[in-house]
């Protein structure tokens, strides 16, 4: 069902309720940030001096940086390790990897006290912060991701010389965007480094970068796996089941290794004794490891899951959730809150405990819907799922 | 350690710091040329400005850094012996009263009804013309007597008085029955001086009989007494909540209210019985030993034991500790003890028991002896015939003039008895507020035909009143030198000058203009012979030989002292009487009698009163810098009684008494005995022209009873008895 | 690694024991550094009062800015807006500021502050306690401290308060933990605590004499070289793989041209 709406009689715009309902929740969120730009961010979340980082952090930053790791996976899967039957899913990953960062960019818009001085990244430069890390990492890779993308839309365009010019360069933009998406998936976690007193020992270690790059190449693997395979459902394409089956095979190995390091590390800091019998951070803990790895690595060592599409995107689906928890614990859930004492005056916590409020999570949703939209966009004018010679790999099946 | 810097260095220092500022200077105010030229300020007119606070009656002595004819932050002068170079929450607070944006800068005139807050604005000239006219309307139609006038005690109280007594009225109000008749008129009658002053430099052991103070703070004894402590002094607190002064104490007492008599006649027991005052002391400077000694038998301390709750082995044990740490003992006389009727024969209690153990000389000492200042010449007062509607002295014998009976003057007002007043003249003071049962204080408002006040803000009694004369603040005005050996301003020997430190705003002007300009519209200009504020000054001054621009300098001027003997007490005897025989004359108990107190019926409580840290009584709410830093205020009750009566901690409670109820916050707490319950007063504002005070709080006056102590006139403020329910 | 011990720097002492909770401090300090109505720099915290009746206790913590001697905030800010003086103030620049918030991640004690009320106009910003330096600068005592009337808080050389501070323990055995906070805690502090509570109770953090920032600013630090040494692996294997396929080509093409001769 589309419904048609007259602007203007040369003009008909076929507006599924799907995109309706996307553009609405960006018009929220549009409003949202415009009060939140006036009264402030306390207006429409409910981040205090207890809580000066929340929901927005904990899913604009950490989870939308980790879904987009499949740029990087899949540029390196092709043009370093020359595995070129992987080249029809480098397009979509690198989509989703740079629409991703740029809705980072947008959160952090909302949730910096000053957004308009988001220039200070360039010439304040205090290099024993990772968050200035992570903001520089941001603005490179996108421009990087920006440029391995862009011919896609020079084709489009038909500038076939400029799109040359860039795909000879690839490899070298490739190593440095590799490189520089190492560095920024650990970062992440590195975030954490100087909060070991605040962070469950659960989770605090000096290996959090490690941990979080790993798991980090787990999600984009399982990322890719769930974005083929929603866009096939959605954008009725067909599915390179065994090239995901293929991805899906490396994912055992990848959280055998997280586990191992995790696992190793608790004991080496004396934390096993936190792993049964801390209440609410044991179940935390318990969940995301057996949803994020322990599942996911059973569920993919059967070839028969690997090679069925509904297994596929299933294993897929558990290891996100059970990694997003991951990122959320990391960031908020098991970082310690302040003991309820007394504060004179009352302002000064606020809040002492904390869950988003609903203007809050309706930015993260609006910008999210966004991206969707910019996604089914993309696909829809630019060829993503065509390789350069213009074929639709997955037609072929 | 950093070195503290002398006053002179601040002002150098001050100069310094503030370096150029702006170029376009206003025209030079007066205030700041006078400071210039003193040396104060420097070209940019900034510096620092020495003055007095008036936060409170502690008087602190205060540096005012000042820029661009602007307050920017009071600093405690290093000089003044009440301060020492620090302030108090309220004393810091204190340019948020100067430059409070409820301030009454112009004359009101009321135009609406009494308590609707209209008033418009009037010329100096026409407001003080209506005040002499209304005045003398109301002394010739029914006697100068017909016109109340009532003020709290402050430096300017000489020249109100001046005014009121050549008035011709007999009818003087003060807070002192509100506060600490009790302890002026015992230590009166034993030592024949209001209040001897306390040293704590000697001090091995101090009991403190519900003088809060660490919380109703008096700067410098408050550091006095946390400095003590902490050089192992042992500090025994009676209190039936434990505020935080119990939280400092070596023993915190939890007595039952009204019960510190018994306490103190046992304690009197056990050191008489076991002989362990000081024989020589009591044989050379005392009367009246016998006759303690005889009527403290029967109470022991098994018997004050089952009255206090409080353990006879402790009681015991204290008076022997106390008598062992004698004379570098202390019993405090506080201001009232426990706020019952029987606290007067408490404090005399407390007064024989410093005295037995010889603590005189060591621990306490006569108050400030210095003497020297002058005055402007001024003829007679004119006799007056009438009686006093308060009843001293015809109903109360012992309360002295000067301090009055303002809950029973309130009360003849509303029984028109023994006549009818008609007109009202208060300064600086908040009796709709302060004195118990507010709508019965509201009622003798109603019966006059003219009131008018003299505040800096709309408070409860302006908003009532008819025509309000806005005084300028105490940063923005003079007033007298204080006058030592008076126990409001008693400083050693010297005395500390209140200079402005900046122009005062709007039109606002000190008291003792508008004092002289009222006695000049009366007719009594004889009483008030100085041009000005600095002209009365140096009056006062010029016996000593120094003038005003010196003592501005300094901020202080010392006053000759008399050597006196220490052990000369101005009473009859001319020794400390531990027995009064003019009590005894007049039908009392000569020496301390134990006197049941009331207690509550079952499912009542006791009603407390008390201090907090951030409050000066009712004046103070409206400060926004002291709000902000300041308690919610509600009604403390205990935690296990609060479950019992299914309260929890933010309910809103009814509390009734025999005069009233209020509606006010719960607040459950483990701080205070089971069968009381406690309102911090102040709060429950009714003017409208507090817009950060009003609406905060309820206010414990409309629950009070008035219960008046026939022998000192002390009111009683905690023997009311309330019920608390679920609003 | 700084001598703990005799960090020379300006620092304060807080005597719990002889802190009445009046908050003249507070009032003074908003007043000293023009402190909007709805801010604070310096505030209350901890159990307050403690136990059941009638066996109670009571005690209260004014809570400053520790000015560690290593401060967290100071390495975790991506825009430098911290920086700390010789003598030891640790301040903050708020034209620099971008509001991310970090610094009260990092901070250990809770310190920063943000305004969570106030739109991109009319500034939102962290805001701390400074040791008042247009103060200490004259030789004046900080605010807070300077009218402090029970002398629960001074000012001076962190030895000389710490030499203080341990003489008071020492002096008096049961009265205080025997502990001086601060004094090692992520590597010293310059705001001393003494108290006659587990600092727990407080709602002090137990923290070790390492600084916190220590494992962060090592792992920054490894961060070009690990750059560099990561780019020079991928550049490695893309050399190599790439080597490998063009091998197999050569390989595959000679096999090629040798099999039709075969077929002939």
């Amino acid at each position: 069902m589309k419904m048609q709406i007259a602007i203007n009689p040369r003009l008909r715009f076929h507006l599924s309720p799907f995109v309706a309902i996307l553009l609405i929740l960006m018009g929220i969120a549009f409003i949202v940030a415009m009060i939140r730009y006036i009264y402030g961010i306390g207006a429409i979340s409910n981040l205090s001096n207890a809580y000066p980082w929340g929901f927005w952090v904990s899913f604009d930053l950490f989870t939308g940086i980790a879904i987009s790791s499949g740029a990087f996976v899949l540029t390196s899967i092709v043009y370093i390790l020359k595995l070129e039957e992987f080249r029809p899913l480098v397009r979509p990953t690198l989509l989703t990897g740079l629409l991703g960062y740029v809705m980072e960019v947008i959160a952090l818009l909302v949730d910096l006290g000053h957004p308009e001085r988001i220039w200070h990244y360039f010439i304040y430069q205090n290099f024993t912060s990772f968050l200035l890390a992570i903001g520089l990492y941001v603005m490179i890779y996108a421009t990087i991701m920006m440029v391995e993308l862009a011919p896609a839309l020079l084709e489009r365009l038909k500038l076939q010389k400029f799109a040359d010019l860039i795909k000879r360069y690839m490899k070298p933009l490739v190593i440095i965007g590799a490189t520089i998406s190492v560095l920024h998936q650990g970062s992440l976690g590195a975030l954490l480094l100087i909060q070991p007193a605040k962070l469950f020992p659960l989770w605090w270690t000096p290996l959090l970068p490690i941990l979080f790059f790993i798991s980090a190449v787990a999600i984009a693997l399982a990322m890719t796996i769930f974005e083929s395979s929603l866009s096939s459902r959605y954008f009725h394409r067909g599915l390179e089941t065994h090239l995901l089956e293929k991805l899906a095979a490396a994912i055992p190995y990848v959280l055998g290794l997280y586990l191992i390091v995790r696992f190793v590390q608790l004991a080496l800091a004396d934390d096993l004794q936190y792993l049964f019998n801390s209440g609410t951070m044991s179940i935390l803990f318990w969940t995301e490891v057996i949803i994020g790895s322990i599942i996911p690595l059973i569920l993919f060592s059967f070839k028969r899951i690997r090679q069925s599409p509904s297994g596929l995107l299933t294993g897929a689906i558990i290891l996100l959730l059970g990694m997003i928890l991951d990122r959320f614990d990391v960031s908020w859930l098991a970082v310690k809150h302040p003991d309820p004492i007394t504060y004179i005056p009352t302002f000064m916590a606020n809040n002492v405990h904390y869950f988003p409020s609903l203007p809050e999570v309706s930015i993260s949703i609006g910008i999210f819907s966004a991206g969707i939209l910019a996604f089914g966009l993309a696909i829809k004018y630019l060829p993503i799922f065509e390789d350069e010679d213009g074929h639709h790999p997955a037609a072929s099946h | 350690m950093t070195n503290t810097i002398s006053r002179r260095d601040f002002l150098k220092l001050g100069g310094v710091a503030f370096g150029a500022l702006a170029i376009e200077q206003f025209i030079p105010p007066l205030v700041a040329q006078a400071a210039r030229e003193a040396g104060y300020l420097d070209a940019s007119d900034s510096g620092y400005i020495p003055s007095m606070c008036e936060m409170c009656v502690w008087r602190c002595g205060l540096l005012a850094k000042v820029q661009n004819g602007r307050v920017v932050k009071l600093e405690g002068n290093p000089d003044h012996p009440h301060s020492k170079g620090k302030l108090c929450p309220r004393g810091q607070a204190g340019l948020m009263n100067t430059y409070d944006p409820d301030r009454v800068l112009s004359p009101l005139i009321r135009v609406g009804n009494r308590g609707e807050g209209q008033f418009r604005k009037a010329s100096w000239d026409e407001a003080l013309d209506m005040v002499a006219q209304n005045m003398l309307n109301i002394k010739t139609k029914y006697g100068p007597e017909a016109m109340v006038f009532s003020s709290t005690h402050n430096l300017s109280q000489p020249l109100f008085e001046n005014l009121l007594q050549a008035f011709g009225s007999p009818n003087y109000g003060t807070q002192r029955s509100l506060c600490f008749n009790a302890m002026t008129v015992a230590n009166l009658m034993t030592f024949g001086m209001e209040e001897p002053e306390r040293d704590y430099s000697q001090l091995k052991y101090l009991i403190l009989t519900g003088r809060n103070l660490a919380e109703a703070i008096s700067n410098s004894e408050t550091g006095d007494l946390v400095h003590a402590v902490d050089r192992g002094v042992k500090l025994i607190y009676l209190d039936p909540r434990f505020t935080k002064t119990a939280a400092k104490a070596t023993e915190w007492l939890p007595i039952r209210p009204g019960t510190d008599l018994a306490f103190h006649l046992a304690m009197l027991n056990v050191i008489i019985g076991e002989n362990l005052y000081n024989q020589s002391f009591v044989a050379q400077y005392t009367v009246g030993f016998d006759e303690v000694s005889s009527a403290v038998q029967q109470y022991t301390p098994e018997w004050a034991a089952g009255i206090t709750e409080i353990p006879a082995d402790t009681i015991r044990r204290i008076a022997r500790e106390f008598a062992a740490a004698a004379p570098y003992a202390l019993a405090h006389n506080n201001w009232r003890t426990s706020n019952f009727v029987n606290s007067f024969q408490t404090e005399r209690a407390i007064t024989i028991l410093n005295a037995i153990v010889g603590n005189w000389g060591t621990t306490m000492f006569p108050a400030g002896s210095g003497t020297g200042l002058g005055a402007p010449k001024q003829p007679a007062f004119p006799r007056v015939s009438a009686l006093r509607l308060d009843g001293v002295p015809w109903k109360y014998p012992f309360v002295p003039l000067q301090y009055g009976v303002i809950q029973e003057l309130r009360d003849a007002i509303v029984a028109e008895n023994p006549y009818a007043a008609h007109g009202w003249f208060i300064t600086r003071q908040n009796p709709v507020m302060s004195i118990p049962d507010r709508k019965k204080t509201l009622t003798a408002f109603a019966k006059m035909d003219f009131i008018v006040t003299i505040d800096i803000l709309l408070n409860d009694t302006t908003w009532f009143s008819d025509v309000v004369l806005p005084e300028a603040s105490y940063l923005e005005r003079y007033d007298p030198l204080s006058l030592v050996g008076d126990p409001l301003s008693a400083v050693g020997s010297r005395a500390f000058v209140r200079q402005p430190v900046i122009e005062p705003q709007g039109e606002g002007k000190s008291s003792m203009w508008i004092y002289k300009q009222l006695g000049d519209r009366l007719g009594l200009s004889d009483f008030f012979q100085y041009k000005d504020e600095e002209d009365y000054i140096n009056q006062q001054l010029a016996p000593l030989g120094v003038s005003l621009d010196a003592v501005r300098k300094q901020g202080y001027v010392d006053l000759p002292v008399s050597n006196t003997d220490i052990h000369k007490w101005t009473t009859s005897s001319g020794k400390i009487e531990l027995k009064s025989d003019s009590l005894d004359k007049a039908g009392f108990d000569g020496v301390p009698k134990w006197e049941e107190p009331p207690a509550p019926k079952s499912g009542q409580f006791y009603l407390l009163t008390g201090k907090g840290a951030r409050q000066t009584q009712f004046g103070t709410q409206n400060n926004q810098l002291l709000h902000k830093y300041d308690d919610e205020p509600g009604l403390w009750m205990n935690t296990k009684v609060a479950a019992t009566q299914g309260l929890n901690n933010g309910d809103m409670v009814q509390v009734a008494s025999a005069v009233g109820q209020i509606y006010v916050k719960l607040i459950v707490t483990q701080a205070i005995r089971p069968d009381c319950v406690y309102m911090q007063p102040g709060f429950g504002h009714l003017s409208m022209g507090l817009t950060t005070a009003y609406g905060l709080g309820s206010s414990d006056s409309d629950v009070r009873v008035t219960y008046t102590d026939p022998i000192s006139g002390g009111q009683a403020l905690s023997q009311t008895f309330v019920t608390v329910q679920k609003a | 690694m700084t001598d703990i011990q005799n960090i020379k720097h300006k620092a304060f002492l807080f005597d719990a024991t002889r802190c009445i909770d009046c908050r003249a401090c507070m009032i003074a300090c908003s007043v000293e550094n023009n402190i909007p109505v709805d801010k604070t720099r310096i505030w209350v915290a901890g159990v307050g009062l403690m136990g059941e009746y009638p066996n109670l206790g009571r005690v209260s913590m004014v809570y400053h800015c520790m000015h560690c001697n290593e401060p967290d905030c100071l390495s975790a800010c991506p825009v430098g807006a911290y920086s700390q003086r010789p003598d030891g103030p640790v301040l903050y620049d708020h034209n620099k500021c971008i509001g991310c918030r970090y610094c009260m991640n990092a901070c250990p004690f809770g310190v920063p502050h943000f305004d969570f009320n106030k739109g991109l106009l009319q500034g939102a910003f962290i805001d701390k306690c400074t040791m008042c330096p247009q103060r200490i600068d004259i030789g004046l005592e900080p605010a807070c401290v300077a009218t402090c009337p029970t002398d629960a808080l001074m000012f001076g050389e962190r030895t000389d308060l710490l030499t203080e501070a341990h003489s008071r323990i020492t002096a008096y055995p049961t009265r205080y933990i025997n502990h001086v906070y601060g004094e090692t805690e992520n590597g010293g502090t310059s705001y001393l605590i003494l108290s006659h509570v587990p600092f727990a109770e407080l709602g002090l953090p137990n923290l070790g004499s390492t600084p916190v920032r220590d494992i962060s600013e090592a792992a920054m630090a490894l961060t070009i070289p690990f750059a560099l040494a990561w780019g020079a692996v991928l550049t490695g294997v893309t050399v190599g793989v790439h080597q490998f396929n063009k091998r197999k080509e050569q390989l595959a093409e000679a096999e090629a041209k040798a099999k039709p001769e075969e077929t002939k």
